[in-house]
């Protein structure tokens, strides 16, 4: 169970529950798939393989869509504005990884309520695989008023 | 080595496709493979998860004009969201080189060239700018 959060009881330097996961081959296929992403290398290893890799891979693209499944969880009825991943090694199947985030910056304005945060995705062995950033738009803090 | 390009590719339109009608099935695989979002309740309004929006691409990994090169791999991306996607949704998506530049690493010199993607709906409001950073040695 993910814990989750709203913008009055989150402070900067919060750290998101981290989603722990192993993708399977099919997994990453299936995303391959439903993303319109279906080279050789993210199909399966002997596709990967008469690309010339060990094995194989999952998209970058499915590293964004774990880092927005962190967000989403960590912060119901949010809205992700902006989002970036560097990817730093191929994410592999059949290899137990962690997605992390940290909040890095909070603050009000007359378009709304915003956390940045930090992301990670990492290996078992706590090796970056991809790092990046996200931007949220949070409903407004609960003030007096709108408690009614 | 640095890599030759031809800066005049800057800001050109190398690509441009017209994607959908995008159907409540692509939406729910989309998020059957991910688990971005949960799964809606059957009748609740259907809105696609924040990263469906890649798939709103053409067929050019990069423009035809940059010649021999190899291709590169994805170095990362920036995804900035505008509205979201719901079924119906007809996306028109243009893509065009955003930034070339160099980059000098412990294993030598590195050329980048950001690709970006601009992607509207049939209203034409924008539903994301979404810039592929490529790299090429």
């Amino acid at each position: 169970m993910v814990e989750q959060l709203d913008f009055d009881h989150v402070d900067v330097g919060h750290e998101l529950c981290p989603l722990r996961l192993t993708l399977t081959g099919e997994q990453v296929a299936r995303y391959a798939h439903a993303a319109r992403l279906q080279a050789g290398r993210f199909m399966s290893d002997d596709g990967a393989r008469r690309e010339g890799l060990p094995g194989q891979i999952a998209p970058g693209n499915m590293s964004l869509a774990l880092f927005s499944r962190l967000i989403g969880q960590s912060f119901p009825g949010m809205r992700l504005r902006h989002l970036s991943a560097t990817f730093r090694v191929p994410l592999q199947p059949r290899q137990r990884i962690t997605v992390r985030g940290v909040v890095t910056e909070k603050h009000v304005s007359d378009q709304g309520s915003f956390l940045d945060c930090d992301l990670v995705l990492e290996s078992e062995e706590g090796e970056r695989w991809v790092t990046g950033t996200a931007r949220v738009a949070l409903p407004p803090p609960c003030t007096a008023a709108s408690r009614g | 080595m640095s890599l030759q390009i031809d800066r005049a590719l800057l800001g050109q339109e190398f690509e441009r496709v017209v994607i959908g009608p995008v159907t409540a099935e692509e939406i729910l695989e989309y998020i059957a493979a991910t688990a971005e979002i949960a799964a809606p309740a059957a009748g609740a309004d259907l809105v696609a998860p924040p990263t469906f929006v890649v798939r709103a691409r053409g067929n050019l990994f990069k423009p035809p004009r940059l010649g021999e090169i190899q291709l590169g791999f994805d170095a990362g991306k920036d995804i900035e969201f505008g509205v979201p996607i719901r079924p119906g949704d007809v996306l028109t998506s243009l893509a065009t080189v955003h930034d070339i530049y160099e980059k000098t690493g412990r294993s030598g010199s590195m050329s980048f060239i950001v690709l970006r993607t601009v992607v509207t709906n049939q209203r034409e409001e924008l539903v994301a700018v979404v810039d592929q950073r490529m790299m090429y040695r």
